[in-house]
């Protein structure tokens, strides 16, 4: 799966771009991959003295809402909450795109996770056959909530909503990846790719997971 | 074959929402079961920090109530 991050402000906030949320307190849900992908995005357009964040929680309605009333002058949503943020009049300033990754215990066996494998493999093949089919979904996570009132699937852009086929995970994007946490002080250590990926059962589950076009 | 995963949303987990609703882990002999912790354990990541995040991701892994998460 790939998920997309918005870097959102409110209807009357001054800022347009990532570089003007220098100096100015951006929420992020810390711990979650949305909150790193936010802090590549405010990187990317400040140096890191000038990023300033605050904690905030992981349920994206709950920081829309804090957004809207003025809490911070950003957050970094997903979807839905990225649509009912422009519903709801507010501005996107960046957006970026991060893959969702599955780790596993050592009680995961290669037939288990390539049989998971292959059916998430059709299923996103029957997902990019008819996205507007599936953003229902979106909603169906958070029933009844206030912030998605009057949001349909016709709203959704789908070009947020991007599915690609499993694959083992490139050693240098994980290294990437690691180095990079650790610059900002959330990992500690060399990254060892023989620990962190046990290429073995990696190798046998995609071997096995081969999916035929259809 | 069974196999627990901890819980996922559409976000970043529609495909295999879809695939469970319409029977594609069945199909491939799969018994699936998504797991989510209860309410009360639930931790807010409001309450960490950038360099000691709180978070729930890995929680049941780690209590080897579920194989693997979405991180």
């Amino acid at each position: 799966m790939v998920v997309c991050a918005a870097l959102v402000v409110g209807p009357n906030s001054s800022v347009f771009t990532p570089q003007e949320l220098a100096g100015k307190l951006v929420a992020l849900d810390y711990g979650n991959g949305t909150a790193y992908a936010g802090l590549l995005m405010l990187e990317g357009a400040m140096a890191r003295e000038a990023i300033t964040t605050c904690g905030a929680t992981s349920h994206g309605g709950d920081r829309l809402a804090a957004l809207r009333r003025g809490e911070f002058e950003a957050t970094v949503l997903q979807e839905p909450w990225i649509t009912a943020a422009e519903k709801a009049g507010c501005r996107i300033v960046s957006t970026t795109f991060f893959h969702g990754t599955w780790v596993a215990d050592q009680s995961v066996s290669p037939e288990a996770y390539a049989a998971f494998l292959r059916a998430v493999t059709r299923a996103v093949r029957r997902i990019n056959a008819d996205k507007r089919k599936y953003v229902t979904y979106y909603l169906r996570d958070f029933p009844d909530y206030p912030e998605l009132a009057g949001v349909t699937a016709d709203d959704f852009d789908l070009n947020r909503v991007q599915l690609k086929e499993p694959g083992p995970i490139p050693e240098a994007e994980a290294r990437w990846a690691w180095e990079w946490m650790s610059s900002w002080g959330l990992l500690e250590g060399a990254f060892d790719v023989g620990t962190q990926i046990n290429r073995r059962v990696e190798r046998e589950a995609h071997a096995h997971a081969t999916v035929s076009a259809g | 074959m069974q196999l627990t995963i901890e819980r996922v949303l559409a976000f970043n987990g529609l495909d295999v929402l879809v695939a469970r609703d319409e029977g594609l882990f069945e199909a491939e002999g799969l018994d699936l079961r998504i797991v989510a912790p209860a309410p009360d354990e639930m931790r807010s990541a409001a309450d960490g920090t950038l360099t000691r995040p709180v978070t729930n991701q890995g929680l049941l892994v780690d209590r080897g109530e579920a194989g693997m998460f979405q991180g």
